[in-house]
């Protein structure tokens, strides 16, 4: 059985300061961390990896542009079997679209997949596009936000939060399934697969592969359908009003405020 | 000169620090109260690698050398002391000893359980004539046919009342002295004769265990005998002195930690409506914490660097031992003055600190015999030998 | 100059010292383990007339001049430093300002308590919050000129509302003394501890001194007489002063009696303790360590008594309180840490004195005000000489 974990990266929020009054946001420390929701898809992965008595293969790829491999070594030395690291000047500016059809093209240059697994949503963007276009790509079904995962028998089974209980959603594979951050306690990295895929050594030094995305669809699948002209801060929120008084005063002053905005 | 440190050791610790902020630090506070080693804490380290960090793959290790090692001392001293210290002394002495003297056949048997974690190390040396002094130690040992015969008292020995597997230190000629008259025995924790006495009731790192041991004619086969018959002490000096690198990675790792809590502190604490920041009484404190800190840490990654690279660095070691205790505790009664009382409660984690760092100027060969080891050797290249 | 203690004063030194050796070392360590304060030792103490030690006979008290008060708390330190800076808390904060700044009624009715040790006194001046001009919480103290708490009058009476935090002796006192800000003012106040509206809060977990008690105290619509008013109105802050330069005093001598009891001890470990061959009072570190801190001892002990003599000249204690006080905190943590490195392991092991007397030394620095302010009141003094005047 083959599980593709989708893995980003964002920066850490520890290591930077939103300046608004400078309209600045000052990075003390550049840290990146893998995507929460995707480590989660990972641990995922990796659980039915450890529960099934036949062989699971789990491949890492990535899910935006990745300036180096860091994130795909990570997921390595946590546990996947390898990584696939897309490079080529196509992969530079690709948004969730283009990911999508290279994505669906990896799946094909794997030998095909029976399961994706990757994060919800991201931490920074909020975005939660990137599984479904994947799925689509593929045509196949979707499952997201998936609290719990199981897989077997061709199957893919999901438990999905639904109003105040929960509700149970199967499907054939191969699926695409979507895990929120905070579902599960993510394992840490084995400490000698750790030093040696980031040392490349032994059986690591293979385990994460180059592939450059000119290999893997035309040019006209890498046009972007966003174009990034700038950024900003978002608007100001306003401020409530503070009332005081006796409380006839206060109840006044909340109608009338209230009275002003409806 | 290249100052970073390589991929592999980054990745390491990130992934240490992640753990260590997860795991450890948000029991620290509670081992400390309840005076208990985390003994579930160790697990997982275990199972993830970390207890035998610096020892080659092929002996159950991690292969991530000695600068690993300090990694993880660094991150563990910077959240708990006591953690730091029960991770010391299992990794830095016990299986260190037993890694740097053992026969190829010990190391598979003993040293591949202590770098998996799956059982824990300690080293026995300390008894109550024999502490700076410790060539005085009266343990005996004493060879009939292919068993040694051990009796005696130590005192003062961490892990020793939790660990399976032990590095003992006994006289085996007591006409000779350091030189020839004694030797290191490895020793399983659950032979007959070998029993646990009191236990130390300490004024900090109060989540480790100091206990009394006792050996009542205690079964040692031949074959555990560790390094040659009366080279037990030379031997133990080597192991020593790489447990005192990695003593002062851990102190590092504490006084880095009383620097950012000030940070934190004078960031956000006011006394006559201005934060303490602006206080220069308060902004000298941290300067110097900061500089003496990142003196420090040079200190230590370059000593570990001259491990992991075959130089010589005992003298270099005793003074990071020496420098770094010293450093610690300055920072963090640094950190208590700006705290104010809220240092001096057990409500802040700077009062355990406090109480946690003391013991680094004495342990491991207190201060003052540090300072005998590098005049001595410095002067030895200078041709005058000194007696301690 | 005559540098010698009066033949009274010696006599009483000796007097102090059987007390303590008898009634409070056998206690000192039960007293640090189980963080409790000891009342059998305290009412031992009252019998000896030591609860009352400077107070004038008409209030039971023993009319001890400040040096020989002084005297008592340094030799008490040496075995326990909670006990001795629990007895200065309550002379030298609380009865000696009812004495200085109370009408007669006032001082005949809680005096003569006091001195029997039947009421405990506290000191409740410390807030939570730092308010623009009073000083921020943690110990430190207030120059007394803006409090939250607020006395506010009603009638001939007088509302108390607010948080006081660290109030040292809160816990055992039967009577605090606490600061408000009135309408002319800071005010003190005379509160017994089952007035409604006083509530004893929080006991804080201290690194030492733990056989005293520093709690949080609630005031919540507290009633009080304005006759409970200590001094005239707006006069507290310098019945704060004056109270907070008298302990400066207290407090660095027990900072030199725990000091000179740790020097002892670490002595006698080196006369025994043989190690390498020979006696580690042959090394000459060892002999360093020593030296220095017999050294730092002696210099604090004439500072100390120095500023006790001038407590009973009378006239304005500040800048000298505040040197001893600083100089007394630094003394008490270089000696105990110099000692406790004599002493090696047993230094560390609660079983041994030295820990605790390295745990309790560290509070110098913070009780009684933070030496870093201290030396700001030393530097406002020696520069206002030149016309300059220095911030707070």
């Amino acid at each position: 059985m083959r599980i593709i974990v989708v893995i980003g990266r964002v920066l850490d929020p520890e290591g930077f300061v939103v300046n608004r009054r400078r309209g600045r946001i000052f990075v003390n420390r550049e840290e990146y961390l893998i995507q929460p929701a995707d480590r989660c898809a990972l641990e995922a992965a990796l659980r039915i990896k450890d529960s099934r008595s036949v062989d699971v293969e789990v491949v890492a790829l990535p899910r935006c542009p990745l300036p180096d491999d860091d994130v795909l070594r990570l997921a390595v030395a946590t546990g996947a079997d390898r990584a696939i690291y897309l490079t080529g000047d196509g992969v530079a500016k690709a948004d969730d679209a283009v990911m999508a059809r290279i994505l669906a093209a990896a799946v094909e240059r794997l030998g095909g997949a029976d399961l994706i697994l990757t994060g919800a949503t991201t931490m920074d963007t909020g975005q939660a596009q990137l599984a479904p276009r994947v799925a689509e790509a593929l045509g196949w079904p979707q499952i997201l936000d998936a609290l719990h995962v199981e897989a077997a028998d061709g199957r893919v089974t999901a438990i999905l939060k639904e109003g105040n209980g929960y509700v149970t959603v199967e499907t054939d594979l191969p699926a695409v399934v979507t895990v929120p951050q905070d579902t599960v306690k993510p394992r840490y990295p084995d400490g000698v697969r750790l030093i040696n895929v980031y040392k490349r050594e032994g059986e690591m030094a293979t385990a994460v592969e180059e592939w450059d995305v000119a290999g893997l669809v035309d040019a006209e699948a890498l046009q972007p359908l966003l174009e990034k002209r700038g950024q900003d801060f978002p608007p100001e929120r306003e401020r409530g009003v503070r009332a005081s008084g006796t409380p006839e005063e206060m109840a006044r002053a909340v109608a009338d405020a209230l009275g002003q905005r409806v | 000169m290249d100052f970073t440190f390589s991929p592999e050791h980054v990745a390491l610790r990130r992934m240490i620090r992640e753990f260590a902020e997860n795991e450890v630090a948000p029991i620290a506070a509670e081992i400390d109260r309840e005076g208990r080693v985390p003994f579930e804490t160790l697990k997982m380290m275990g199972e993830i690698g970390l207890l035998g960090v610096c020892f080659p793959q092929e002996y159950g290790g991690m292969g991530a050398g000695e600068t690993g090692y300090c990694i993880l001392m660094e991150e563990l001293g910077r959240v708990c002391t006591s953690t730091a210290t029960n991770v010391g002394a299992h990794i830095g002495i016990g299986a260190m000893s037993i890694y740097l003297d053992g026969t190829e056949e010990q190391k598979q048997k003993y040293l591949n359980p202590l770098a998996r974690g799956e059982k824990m190390g300690a080293f026995v040396l300390t008894e109550a004539d024999a502490g700076s002094d410790a060539a005085a130690i009266r343990t005996r040992a004493v060879r009939e046919g292919d068993s040694w015969f051990l009796d005696g008292t130590k005192t003062f020995n961490t892990n020793g009342s939790f660990a399976e597997i032990v590095t003992v230190l006994a006289v085996t000629d007591p006409t000779l002295g350091a030189r020839g008259g004694i030797t290191a025995f490895i020793v399983e924790s659950d032979t007959p004769g070998f029993e646990v006495g009191t236990h130390e009731n300490k004024m900090g790192i109060r989540g480790s265990s100091t206990a009394e041991l006792i050996f009542d004619g205690m079964r040692v086969p031949h074959e555990n005998v560790l390094g040659k018959v009366g080279e037990g002490f030379v031997s133990f000096m080597k192991t020593l002195d790489m447990g005192r690198l990695t003593l002062g990675a851990a102190c590092l790792g504490g006084a880095q930690a009383a620097l950012d809590w000030s940070i934190e502190w004078a960031k956000t604490r006011k006394q006559f409506g201005v934060q303490l920041a602006h206080k220069q009484s308060v902004q000298w404190m941290i300067a110097n914490m900061a500089t003496e800190v990142e003196a420090l840490r040079s200190l230590v990654y370059r000593v570990a660097w001259m491990v992991d690279t075959g130089q010589p660095f005992s003298q270099l070691a005793a003074m990071c031992k020496m420098y770094g205790s010293e450093v610690a505790s300055r920072a963090i009664d640094m950190a208590l003055q700006i705290h104010g009382g809220l240092g001096y409660t057990r409500d802040f984690p700077i009062d355990r600190a406090f109480r946690d760092a003391r013991i680094a100027e004495i342990f491991e060969g207190t201060n003052e015999i540090q300072r005998i080891v590098i005049a001595s050797n410095i002067f030895r290249q200078h041709g005058v030998r000194i007696r301690p | 100059m005559e540098f010698t203690f009066s033949e009274e004063q010696q006599m009483f030194r000796t007097m102090f010292r059987d007390f303590s050796t008898k009634e409070v070392a056998p206690r000192a360590e039960e007293i640090d383990h189980e963080e409790k304060p000891p009342p059998d030792v305290l009412r031992k103490a009252a019998n000896q007339g030591f609860l009352g030690a400077t107070l004038p006979e008409e209030y039971f008290g023993a009319e001890l001049d400040y040096v020989s008060f002084a005297l008592l708390i340094e030799t008490l330190a040496r075995d326990c430093m909670s006990t001795a800076v629990t007895l200065a808390t309550h002379v030298s904060l609380v009865a000696m300002s009812i004495l200085d700044h109370g009408t007669d009624g006032q001082k005949e009715e809680w005096l003569p308590q006091m001195a029997a040790g039947e009421m405990i006194g506290a000191f409740a001046l410390t807030e939570p919050d730092a308010g623009s001009d009073a000083a921020g919480g943690n110990m430190a103290h207030s120059d007394g000129t803006t409090l939250q708490t607020r006395a506010t009058p009603d009638g001939d009476d007088v509302i108390l509302d607010g948080v006081k935090t660290w109030v040292a002796n809160g816990g055992i006192a039967g009577l605090f003394l606490v600061f408000a800000q009135g309408p002319e003012g800071v005010d003190a106040f005379l509160v017994p501890k089952d007035t409604p509206g006083l509530t004893v809060g929080y006991r804080e977990p201290t690194l030492g001194l733990r056989g005293m008690t520093f709690n949080t105290l609630y005031l919540e619509n507290c009633r009080v007489a304005a006759g409970n008013r200590l001094g005239t109105p707006g006069q507290g802050g310098a019945v704060a002063q004056r109270a907070r330069n008298r302990m400066a005093v207290v407090l660095a001598a027990a900072g030199l009696g725990v000091s000179e009891e740790a020097v002892d001890v670490a002595v006698q470990f080196a006369s025994e303790r043989v190690q390498f061959g020979v006696l580690i009072a042959q090394k000459q570190a060892i002999q360093s360590y020593v030296a220095t801190a017999f050294a730092e001892v002696e210099a604090l002990r004439y500072l100390v008594y120095h500023a006790a003599w001038l407590v009973d000249q009378g006239g304005d204690l500040s800048v000298d309180a505040s040197v001893v006080k600083a100089f007394g905190a630094r003394t008490a943590r270089s000696v105990t840490n110099g000692m406790l490195q004599v002493m090696g392991g047993y230094g560390y092991m609660e079983d041994y004195p030295m820990a605790r007397k390295y745990r309790d030394a560290r509070a110098l620095g913070i009780i009684g005000g933070p030496t870093e302010l201290h030396h700001v009141r030393v530097a406002q003094r020696i520069f206002a000489e030149q016309d300059v005047e220095i911030a707070p």
